[in-house]
């Protein structure tokens, strides 16, 4: 295959998914003619965004995240309190959050960064519980088990976006850039350099990638965007409590990314569709106490039958590679340094 | 892929809401949504609401009424997610009326921001946050909160004497207003709070907080727990052998506590709404119905506030009759005044707050019994 064909169709499918989600989606959705729609699609980006961001840590990296509910709280928190004390609109709130969740995963990524496997679990667990209780008993700013409430709805030149339609539109464009950011991220050299470290990190330490510091990267990253995705709940349900970031929200952003294949992006937004679609596709075939039976047999079944997940990490990048050209491009970077170093990360 | 896969689920969702709608009989039949948690951790709640609510319509049914009354059933697992999932279902069916749940204040909150902007009414059994009524006029309770109980409680204690008093509660938004209405009260009656403590709820061990509370010597304790919670506490009371009279809330209020705690259960007091063995006609009726329905013992206050919430819905859907419509349902569960409910006589003050008496019980030889003092 050669350049322009790979140009052509990285701009087909572009074209393909960018319609889909803004023209077709939303067109099916008002033809239902229920707002209801509107809201699973909204929790499905959320969680898609939320699955993406666990997959560039989880994913490529291979780090076994237990505790990434604790950013999506931080986020959520902080868009709620921002936009309750300080009055601040939804428009700064929204990256406000990413950067203090950005912070905070950085911050606790400094003493974790050196533990691997089973071991950063147990760090990324412990400290998942640990901002979870900060939220529960830290009343005086938190409030708490109250929760907050967000009254002043989300409004900016006239438009109400907390009615269902803007509220789509505008979690569909922050998601959207946001995958494409990480899409970037782990379609690159610097995935490429994820995956040594996650094949074997010695291996990839005795080449010359410098470990500590990409797995620091990439928590920072990944909490930003777990803490972007805590403000668009915030502010497309008006009420957040700490049972909204509990361990088994953690449980379930990684049962998406596993569902769907590890290190495969594809499949991380395929797993919070399935997994948030589902239970309510099963209310509406009024399964009643069967729902939770029936998405663990579905958990269950891929696992047995399909271990690398629904759509694997190869068949992913392959397809990736060649409709997006994404992996070539950085073949051919790695080429051009002629044997040469090359420097991973941008710290 | 992701927007294909998206069209597949929503298509298959589309199909199932085009599908006939029921057929309507000769009455007119009326909808009422219920949120509640049917599974997850909660879902004993659940389940008991909806038994209650069963029997309540089940009552209506029977009683010839000219309209005939229909409840959806919807399981929220106490979950966010899911509880504003189907408040956007409930808004989107027209023929749903007015909703009741859901069980957590949590869940009604953020369930209540959708219908403020839907113009649905809600009516909660149990949801006692603070804030809840406040989210808009479409939001009503039938649950007594700490605003109500917490000072009552302060004044029982202090007129028993008691000077020095331990708190303990659940670290929920309900055991917040637990600890600070019952607190203030006391204080400013001239009592003295020697201990106050949060715990999660679930707790297994309380031995540490009871060391803690018997090393302060308070006169007595004053609980913010569910029964679950009270049973462990209580045991582990007996077992330490501190011997400090315990007072708790309507919400421990539960035949399941002396059942788990046993004997060591003998001699708590607590406030309620509800009695099983209050002698009134429509008291007895249920009992006896919740008996036959469910083959359980006797209800405890939360079914009972239930089973008075959708009593009150259907009483207000009948007012509004023939011309119902989720604005006239609102009004009409807003002029709710005196109704004989078996958790007592309701009226709905201009914030929608209920406002109803509470009785003085003890448990003794195994039962909840009134008490004066």
């Amino acid at each position: 295959m050669n350049a322009s064909d790979t140009s052509h169709h990285r701009w087909l499918w572009t074209g393909i998914i960018l319609t889909g989600l803004f023209v077709l989606v939303p067109l099916l959705l008002s033809l239902a003619g229920r707002s209801y729609f509107y809201q699973i699609a909204n929790t499905i980006m959320i969680f898609a965004l939320l699955a993406a961001s666990m997959h560039l840590v989880t994913g490529v990296a291979g780090l076994l995240q237990l505790g990434h509910a604790a950013f999506y709280g931080i986020g959520g928190y902080c868009a709620a309190l921002l936009a309750t004390h300080f009055k601040l609109s939804f428009v700064v709130t929204i990256p406000l959050a990413g950067m203090m969740a950005g912070l905070i995963a950085f911050l606790v990524a400094v003493p974790t960064m050196r533990l691997v496997s089973i071991y950063f679990a147990v760090a990324t667990l412990g400290i998942g519980q640990m901002l979870h209780v900060i939220t529960l008993n830290w009343v005086p700013v938190t409030k708490g088990p109250n929760g907050i409430l967000l009254f002043g709805g989300m409004k900016v030149f006239d438009i109400d976006f907390s009615k269902p339609v803007p509220a789509y539109y505008l979690v569909a464009v922050i998601v959207a850039a946001c995958i494409y950011v990480i899409h970037c991220l782990s379609h690159s050299y610097y995935g490429n350099a994820l995956r040594a470290l996650r094949e074997d990190d010695q291996c990839a330490d005795a080449m010359g990638i410098n470990t500590p510091r990409l797995k620091l990267e990439s928590f920072t990253v990944s909490g930003f965007f777990a803490g972007v995705a805590g403000a668009l709940w915030a502010h497309t349900a008006g009420y957040i409590s700490p049972a909204d970031f509990n361990f088994n929200v953690s449980i379930l952003i990684l049962s998406m990314v596993v569902l769907g294949g590890l290190g495969s992006l594809p499949g991380s937004i395929l797993g919070a569709i399935i997994l948030i679609g589902l239970p309510e596709v099963l209310r509406e075939f009024k399964a009643g106490d069967f729902r939770n039976i029936i998405i663990g047999i579905v958990l269950f079944g891929v696992i047995l039958f399909q271990p690398r997940g629904l759509i694997g990490e190869v068949s992913a990048l392959d397809f990736i590679r060649n409709q997006f050209g994404l992996g070539r491009k950085a073949k051919n970077d790695a080429n051009k340094t002629d044997g040469k170093q090359m420097r991973v990360g941008w710290l | 892929m992701k927007n294909r896969r998206n069209i597949l689920a929503l298509g298959s969702a589309l199909a199932l809401a085009t599908l006939p709608l029921p057929v309507y009989a000769q009455q007119p039949t009326y909808k009422i949504g219920y949120q509640l948690p049917l599974t997850g951790n909660t879902a004993q709640y659940g389940i008991d609401f909806k038994n209650a609510a069963e029997i309540a319509l089940d009552q209506f049914a029977k009683a010839g009424k000219p309209f005939k009354v229909e409840i959806v059933f919807e399981d929220s697992r106490s979950d966010t997610k899911e509880g504003v999932a189907i408040a956007r279902k409930f808004v989107d069916d027209k023929s749903i009326v007015g909703v009741l749940g859901d069980f957590t204040s949590g869940v009604s909150i953020a369930s209540a921001q959708i219908y403020k902007e839907a113009g649905m009414p809600q009516l909660s059994q149990t949801a006692s946050h603070p804030d809840y009524t406040k989210v808009s006029e479409w939001q009503f309770r039938n649950i007594t909160t700490q605003a109500q109980e917490g000072p009552l409680n302060a004044e029982w204690l202090y007129a028993s004497g008691y000077r020095k008093v331990a708190v303990i509660a659940e670290q929920t938004d309900w055991g917040q207003t637990v600890v600070s209405n019952f607190v203030d009260k006391f204080k400013a009656l001239g009592g003295q709070v020697v201990f106050s403590e949060f715990f999660n709820r679930g707790l297994a061990d309380f031995r540490p907080i009871i060391t803690k509370i018997a090393r302060d010597n308070p006169d007595a304790i004053y609980t913010g727990y569910f029964y679950e919670d009270g049973a462990q506490f209580l045991k582990q009371m007996k077992q330490l052998s501190v011997t400090i009279p315990v007072h708790s809330t309507s919400a421990s209020y539960n035949q399941q506590l002396i059942t788990l705690a046993g004997a060591d259960a003998e001699g708590m007091k607590l406030t309620a709404t509800f009695l099983p063995n209050n002698p009134a006609k429509n008291v007895q009726d249920f009992v006896a119905a919740w008996k036959a329905k469910t083959g359980q013992a006797e209800p405890g206050q939360f079914p009972a506030q239930a089973y008075d919430a959708v009593n009150i819905m259907l009483a207000a859907l009948e007012r509004a009759h023939p011309n119902v419509t989720r604005k006239s349902l609102r009004d009409q569960l807003a002029a709710t005044k005196n109704f004989p409910g078996v958790t007592g006589d309701t009226t709905f003050d201009a914030d929608r707050e209920p406002a109803k008496k509470l009785v003085r019980a003890q448990v003794k030889n195994g039962t909840f019994v009134a008490v004066d003092q």
